[in-house]
Formats: structure tokens, sequence, C-alpha cells
């Protein structure tokens, strides 16, 4: 007959796990990727007799957690993007915040021209040269302290790639591991315990937020991690590291590649916070470090470039006023041959903010930028006619071996290198180089300027007189007749006069040295106009003009991050919320399933009471 | 659907925290009195907000340019000014010692005062700015543009110093002393009179004119002629070689005006017979001269005949040319100055617009701002009280 006492006892004991499981889901009510445990119940298999079957209790079947594999997969994948985005918010606020700050620009170029201005004013004043060339260096130090900053910046992402890969190293480590303990849990019990597979699965979410990851799901219950293009992170109870290692083309910068097979993955990663420095450092932060440094180029190329066009105090030709460095070129660390290449800025006006790649394929140079598109290169490469690209002009050297290549950043190191040339205020070139004075009796319309076009001819300040013998031919000092076509400038002795107007017959135009000349301020005037001067992008863009551009283009990518993190967060709350919704613990209905339990235990012993009491009238009937 | 106890409080947590942070945004641009505290707060506006503080201090800069000319032209005009007194004394005194009631001694004590009067002048031509610069010295500021040795000359350039008074506005700020002292034309500015000293008549070329200048071929050409007098009532005209080129009579009683080619002068008293006066193209002649001229002329012993008078009647024309020189210089500076005044007007307006419109694109609208500030503070406390009541509430808190 059935026993009464063991189906009272199969009751208990299956409410007992139930309020067991009840209370491990309370205590877990705040652990993090805890799946919620349900119990699910059989009934045991009755006893046949003739003709019917008795009951004989119940059995706990399993102990399983609430768990659904694809809102755990989307919940992965919005870690991803929310590690992401909140990196992001927080690299891209830093870089903003640089510029917003008291380093402005703008405030220090307005300072300078000023001061350029002031200087027009009084050229002969020692005070209005000492106040202009203390306002260059402090423009000066503006571009170094902002390139510092972001210098700095750069050398923190690059910190946290270093701790991000470690970080993420560990975590594949403990995913193999707890694949090792949920694999061999799973061979003995046949099932795979609940608990490990959350905290595998609170790995896989971490590891998710740190860089974009794809888990594929075996068959012994283990999961394959892979990131990228396919680098494995785990298989099976095997880790496979990350590492960091130098960029080819510089040393002191560092990529993230597989530790054993030395790929370099940094431009194949995304999601998750190594993502977002990836992304950063190559997608806001060297933009901003080239933009800057075009602006610090632009600045020195079009004041050097008027500056030369004056005399200082001594009657010199006006020297250089700021020093900024060209073009750095890096070969290849792979590189086989002993080329060479130097680069410098041929034209200003058509110079990028991108970096390029030279190489050689044994017979032949070719340059990418750094999205991959073919650049045309024209000339030969040689120094009497080097290769022109971009603004760029490239002189190769040596003997490259094929597949050599070399990187050209045109303007990345002109802002930390940017510094005033002149420390005698003497030799701030206020004063035009030349009087030329038209004769009383010209009868033509010809109105003379002149520029110098080489300041370096020895004969540059000798004085000159033009005489026109006609309308279209002339002679200097008494010399050879020479043929003149309106438009075409007349260069002699390293200046080049151009003509507006037309000259006629007779006409003669002398030139002298403006010697002594020490109230002239014609060239600080034309010193002051620099400020609004078109310089970059084929001379549409000014010096300020290209700040706001840096400053707007850093503002867009902290904005768009901004919103990138809302949209996320949206996302993963969205995410959150489903997968709670399934493995969450929700306490009420705790406290509910705590109650049932309660009481189908209390009725349970209530069944062993009963069977007791039975039993002991059935003796007492006995003893009679 | 079921709901995560630890999850829907971490979600009212959070909802806190975002208002808690829109608060703190809120507070940052009601404390600075901006919109836009960082560039990402609106890319596009941040540039623009650059863009408009440069053409603010740039128009700023501007303004200082013209504080700095008008103060140029302020000591350049007072030196004119000074000038112009010194040459009116010199003609007031000319006018006296042309008088036939001087003697000698007299007109000797006139040419002593204006001895006095040139080395004023000298002083006036040679004045410094505030700088130490030589204000008449064109662009070669730091010499003494008018060296008095043997005569006085010019040894500055003719360079103008200008300013930038507004963009693509120059303004010159100085005007060289050649232009001021030294080029001045002679005669009536388009030609001039000189009596032969050989002249022995009492004939005197007084006050000289052009007529119809442009009536080609019979207009005045700029040549060189003489007026001979052949006799004490008649002329000729003869060219350099000698050719006579007309002849007419002359009548002291009618005026005594003789025109040629244009050219016409008033002549009195009577000639003798060859007598001649010179007559060509006018040429420059600097103010010292001219002072010296005048000095040498007073000086000359036995004064006060023809030759005298012919000489001071030269040296006058010359004189009043060089004060109409001051006068005409003076307008001009007077004309920048009107300039700058009104380019400083345009740049007081353009500061305005620009202040209004960077005020537009970054600062903050408080009545936005405040109400907003209502709203996020509200929306917070909200979030407060659910999130107490909602834990407040638990089927746990009934099970006692």
């Amino acid at each position: 007959m059935a026993d009464m006492l063991s189906t009272g006892v199969s009751g208990l004991l299956a409410s007992q796990i139930g309020l067991s499981t009840v209370s491990h889901n309370v205590a877990n009510v705040n652990t993090d990727g805890y799946s919620r445990q349900v119990v699910s119940f059989g009934a045991r298999l009755p006893e046949g007799q003739s003709g019917y079957y008795v009951g004989t209790g119940v059995n706990t079947v399993a102990v399983q957690r609430a768990y659904s594999q694809f809102l755990n997969s989307s919940l992965w994948s919005a870690s991803s993007g929310q590690g992401r985005a909140t990196t992001m918010v927080s690299l891209t606020g830093q870089i903003n915040n640089q510029l917003s700050g008291s380093t402005n620009l703008q405030t220090s170029l307005d300072s300078f021209y000023g001061a350029v201005q002031d200087m027009a004013n009084a050229p002969s004043d020692a005070a209005s040269r000492q106040v202009l060339l203390a306002r260059a260096n402090g423009l000066a130090t503006t571009f170094r302290a902002l390139s510092g900053q972001f210098s700095a910046l750069s050398g923190q992402v690059q910190q946290q790639i270093g701790d991000t890969v470690d970080s993420i190293n560990s975590d594949s480590q403990s995913i193999a591991k707890l694949n090792g303990l949920i694999r061999s849990s799973s061979a003995t019990d046949g099932t795979p315990p609940a608990d490990l597979l959350d905290q595998r699965d609170a790995l896989v979410k971490k590891l998710a937020g740190e860089v974009g990851v794809s888990v594929v799901p075996q068959n012994d219950n283990t999961i394959s991690v892979f990131v990228g293009n396919g680098q494995a992170l785990v298989t099976g109870t095997e880790a496979h590291a990350l590492a960091t290692a130098p960029n080819i083309y510089d040393a002191t910068r560092q990529e993230v590649v597989g530790a054993a097979s030395g790929n370099v993955l940094s431009g194949r990663i995304g999601g998750g916070t190594l993502g977002a420095l990836l992304d950063f450092r190559g997608n806001v932060l060297d933009p901003a470090q080239a933009q800057l440094g075009r602006t610090a180029q632009a600045m020195a190329s079009a004041f050097n470039a008027q500056h030369a066009q004056g005399v200082d105090l001594q009657g010199n030709v006006g020297g250089t006023f700021f020093n900024v460095a060209g073009p750095t070129v890096q070969g290849a660390a792979t590189n086989t041959g002993s080329g060479t290449v130097d680069a410098s800025i041929s034209d200003i006006g058509a110079l990028t903010g991108k970096d390029y790649v030279l190489s050689y394929d044994g017979s032949s140079w070719s340059m990418r930028d750094t999205n991959g598109s073919t650049v045309p290169l024209s000339g030969t490469g040689t120094s009497a006619d080097p290769f022109k690209a971009a603004g760029l002009s490239l002189v190769v050297g040596g003997s490259a071996g094929a597949g050599d290549s070399f990187r050209v950043q045109p303007s990345r190191n002109a802002a930390d290198s940017f510094s005033v040339a002149i420390t005698d205020p003497d030799k701030i070139a206020a004063a035009a180089p030349f009087t030329v004075t038209a004769a009383t009796a010209n009868t033509g319309t010809a109105s003379p300027s002149v520029s110098i076009s080489d300041g370096s001819n020895a004969n540059l300040f000798n004085a000159s007189s033009i005489v026109f013998s006609s309308p279209t031919s002339y002679s200097i000092d008494g010399g050879a007749a020479q043929t003149y076509t309106p438009g075409q400038p007349i260069v002699h002795n390293g200046w080049s006069m151009q003509l507006s107007g037309a000259p006629q017959a007779g006409d003669s135009f002398s030139l002298q040295a403006n010697s002594n000349a020490q109230g002239d301020n014609s060239n600080a005037l034309m010193l002051g106009k620099v400020a609004n001067l078109g310089v970059l992008d084929g001379g549409v863009t000014s010096t300020g003009r290209a700040y706001s551009q840096l400053v707007s283009q850093v503002g867009s990518a902290g904005s768009l991050a901004k919103d990138d993190l809302t949209t996320q967060t949206a996302v993963y709350s969205q995410a959150m919320s489903s997968q709670q919704s399934v493995s969450g613990v929700n306490l009420d209905e705790e406290a509910a399933n705590l109650l049932r339990y309660q009481q189908a235990y209390q009725a349970s012993a209530q069944v062993i009471s009963t069977a007791n009491s039975i039993f002991g009238a059935l003796l007492s009937a006995v003893r009679g | 659907m079921r709901v995560s106890t630890s999850w829907a409080q971490q979600q009212s947590v959070g909802s806190m925290m975002d208002r808690q942070s829109d608060l703190s945004d809120l507070n940052t641009q009601l404390s600075t009195g901006k919109r836009i505290n960082q560039p990402s707060d609106d890319p596009v506006g941040a540039a623009r907000a650059l863009d408009l503080s440069h053409l603010t201090s740039d128009t700023a800069q501007y303004q200082r340019n013209i504080t700095s000319a008008n103060a140029r032209l302020g000591l350049e005009d007072q030196s004119l000014s000074n000038t112009s007194d010194v040459l009116g004394r010199v003609r007031t005194l000319l006018l006296q010692a042309a008088n036939g009631s001087q003697t000698d001694e007299t007109r000797g004590d006139v040419a002593a005062e204006m001895v006095q009067l040139r080395q004023q002048l000298l002083g006036q031509a040679n004045s410094k700015d505030g700088q130490g610069d030589y204000i008449f010295a064109g662009n070669r500021t730091g010499t003494e543009p008018f060296a008095s040795q043997n005569g006085v000359s010019y040894v500055g350039d003719a360079g103008q110093r200008m300013v930038a008074a507004g963009s693509g506005l120059q303004v010159a700020t100085g005007d060289p002393g050649s232009a001021v002292f030294v080029d001045i034309p002679t005669g009536n500015g388009t030609f001039a009179i000189s009596a032969d000293p050989a002249n022995t008549g009492t004939a005197v070329a007084g006050a000289s004119s052009v007529s119809n200048p442009h009536a080609s071929p019979s207009a005045w050409d700029g040549g060189s002629y003489s007026i001979v007098f052949t006799a004490a009532n008649a002329y000729e005209v003869r060219d350099s070689g000698g050719a006579v080129l007309d002849s007419g009579s002359y009548d002291a009683s009618n005026g005594g005006s003789i025109t040629f080619r244009g050219a016409q002068v008033a002549f009195s008293g009577t000639p003798a017979v060859g007598d001649k006066f010179a007559l060509g193209a006018s040429t420059k002649q600097d103010v010292f001269t001219t002072l010296d001229n005048i000095i040498n002329t007073l000086r000359a012993p036995n004064g006060g005949g023809a030759a005298m008078q012919n000489n001071i009647n030269t040296q006058f024309a010359n004189l009043d040319q060089a004060i109409d020189n001051i006068t005409r210089t003076r307008g001009m500076v007077g004309a920048r100055m009107n300039a700058l005044d009104q380019q400083s007007g345009l740049n007081d307006d353009l500061t305005l617009q620009y202040k209004g419109a960077l005020s537009d694109v970054q600062d903050v609208n408080y009545y936005d701002a405040i109400s907003q500030l209502g709203a996020q503070t509200t929306a917070l406390q909200a979030a407060q009280q659910t999130f107490t009541k909602i834990q407040g509430s638990k089927l746990f808190d009934y099970l006692r």
C-alpha cells in the first residue's frame, strides 16, 4: 500500500527545496547578473494496484534559472554600445573642456594682432615692438599649451588602452576557467549549474562593455568569444590574450594586437570601452591635433611670408618671425631598404588634415591617405622635380626596398614646435623695403608696387631706374631693352615690380632702398591684415577660422557622443528591462512563493502527523 | 510584465541622477550666464561665437587705432595752426614793410623780427609727437627733417603713415614735410613773374592770374617768356629765343594789365625802355627760402624803390602760396579726423551689433532657463517621492 508517511515526507522535502530556492532568490536580489531560479516538481511514479494506481508523492525535477539566450545576447550588445558611448562622452568631454578653458587660441590671436596694429600706430616706439614680441610669445605658448593638452590626452588614452586590454585579458581568462568548470559539472550532473552560468554571463556582459564581442555557444555548454574580425578571445578552456604593440611607423603609439599572432586589430575593434578609445584617438584626437597643427602652420606661413616683405629697423629684410616644424616622415619598422623621404610644404593652401602613407612597390612610389584612397603623385621624386600631392613636396632618396613605406604627417608636430624666432624688437620688419617714385613727367597711367621676390639677393637694395622706351619695352639702369608684357612683373635684383595701368614711352620709375624710415608702418599694416587673410583650403580659411573649425569639429564630436549616449542608454535600459523581466528577482513574487511553500510544507507536516495518529489509532486498537 | 525589484530600484535612482545632472547643467548656465559652456553644447554656435568675438576685438582695435590716429592728427593740426599764425604774422609785417613810408632802418627792424619768426617756423617744421617722432619727417621720423645750414634742406622722405580705421579703410595720419613746407608752388601756382634786376623804371608787376586756362592754343603753355617794354607805353612779348610773339600798348592808368597766352599781369608805374620782366612756369620753393628772400629784400640797402617792390610782390605771391598750402593741409587733416570720427561711429554701431549677435548666440535666456529650472526641480521631486512610495510598498511588509 502506498506509504502515506513517505508521500508526506516527499512533499515536505519538495517544499523545503522550494523554500531554499526562494531564499536563494531573495538572498541574490541585488546580485549582478543573477537569474532567478525556479523549481519544477513532478509526481512520483504511482504504485499499481489491481485496476488502479495510488500516488506516491512528489519529486523535485529541476531547479532551473529563468533565462533567455536571445534577451541575454541583446543585453550584451547593448552593453557594448553603452560602454562605448559612456567612454566616448567622457573622452570628448575632456577635449571639449580643454578648448573651453582659458587657453583660447582666438583670444591669443586677437591680442597678438592687436599688438601688431598698435605697433603699426607707433612703429618706431620700442615699447610697442616689445609688447608685440611678448604677445607673439603668448600666442606661441597657447599653441604649445593646446598641443600639450592634446598630447596629454593622447597619453591618457594610450594608458587606458593598455588598462582595458589588461582587463579584457583577465576577463577572458575567467570566462575560460568558468567554461572548464561548467563543462565538467554538466558532464557529471547532466545539467549545468545555474549559478556558474550566471557568473559566466555576467563576465561576458562586462567583457562586452569593454570591447564588442560575438559569442558562440558550444555543445559542451562552453562558449567561444570572438572580437573584431574573428580574433578569438576564448575558445573552450583556453583564453587568447590581446596585447599592445608599437605602431609600425610610430613607436610611441600603441596599437592593439593579438598577443600570439601579432595581428594589428586596432582598426577592426568596435564597441565597448576599447572601441571608443581607439575611435576617439583615430577620429577625434588625431584630426584635432592635425587641425591645430594646420592652424599653426597657416599662422607661421602667412605671417612669415608678409614679414619677409618688409625691412626691420636696421634696414634688413624681415627674417623668419615664427618657427614651426614641417611635416613629419616616419619609415615603417619593417622597411628593408635604405630609402629616405624628405617632406616639405609646397602649397599651404592645399594642405589637408590627413596623414599619408608613401609606399614603394619595387619599381614605383604611390601614396594613400589614412582612409586608404590613392592620392595621385606628380613629379618624379627627385629634388629637382619632387613628388607633389596635397600641398606636400616629397623627395625620395637612398634605395628603398620593395614594400617599404613611409608615413607622412603634414602638420602633426607643428603646434607643438611653434615658437617665436625673433628676440630683438628691432628685427620686426614694419617698414616697406623700397620707395618707388614715378617721374613727374610720366605720361602713362602706370603706378608701380614692388615686393621682394628673393630677399637673399646681394643687390636687393641697389637703386635702380626703370625707363620705358615704348609701352612694351623697358630698360633697367641703362641696360639692354627688355620686353614688357602688361600684367607681368618686372623682376630685377631680387625685387619684383608690378605695374597697374599702362606705361608710355619715356616714362620712368626710380626705386631705392627705404633707408632710415623708422616711422614707416607700411609692412606693419600688411602684417595686421594677415589676421583675416585666407590661407588654408585654397586661400579661403584664415588662421582664426581654422581654429573655429577645430572648435566646431571637437564640439560636434562631443555633442554627437552625448546624443549617442542618450540613445545607447535607452537601448541598454530597454534590453535590461526585457532581460530582467524574465530573469530578475521580484520580491513580491518571492514573498508569495515563500507563503506558498510554507503552506505546502505545513500541509505535508500535517500529512505526516495524520499518518502518525492513524498509526497510533491502529496500535491502540491492537493493544485493545 | 514582471518587474525586477533591483532593476526597478536602479532605474529610479538612474532617473533621479539624470534629473540632477540636468539641474547641474542649468546651474552652470545660470551662474555663468552662458548657454554655451563647452563647444559640445552647440558646436556651430561655439564656432560662431569665436568668429563674433574676433570681429568684436577687431573693431575694438580699430577704435584704438582711431584714438591714436586722432592724437597724431591733432598734434599735426596744432603745429599747422601755429605755422599758420607765424606765416600770418610774416604777412602782416611784410605789408607793413612794403609801405613807402618805411626807411632802411625800420625795414631792418621788421627783418629782425622776421628772423625770429623764421626760427619759430623751423621749430614748428621740426616739431615732435609724444613719442619723440618728428611729425613732418615722412617716414624718417628719427631724423630732424629740416636741417638749417646754408638755408634749410629737407632730409625726410615723402612717406605718409597710414592707420587701419576699419576693415578696408586706411586713413593717412600725417603729411611729409616736403608736401607741407617744401613743395610750394611759386607765383600764382601756374606761372611766376620776376623783374629783371637791371630795370631802371618804376614799373612794378602786381597781381597775376590765368584766364581761360583750357582754351588751347591761346592758353598758357608753361613756357618761358619775357615782357620787354619798348617804350613807356608799349611792350613786346618774346620767347626764350628772343623772337617777338606779341606786342601791345601799356596804360598804367587803365589797370596796366598785360595779357598774353592766358596769362594776365597787372603792372603799375612807368617802365623805362628796355625794362624786362621774366614770365615762367611756376616752380617749387620751400617756405624758408621765401622767408630768406623776404628778409634779404628788406635788408637790402637803399630799398624802397621799384626793385624792392617787385621783389616783395614776388615773395608775397610765394608767401600766400605757402599760407594756402598750410591751410589746405589743415583742411585735409580736418577731413581725415572727420572721416575717422565717422568711422568710429560706424565701429561703435558694429560693436553693438556684434555684441548683440554674440549675446544671441552664447548667452542664456534667463526666462527660459529659470522656467526650466522650476520644471526640472519639480521632476526631481516627483522622482524622489515616487521612489519612496514604491519602495515603501512590499508584500514582505505584510508578512508579520
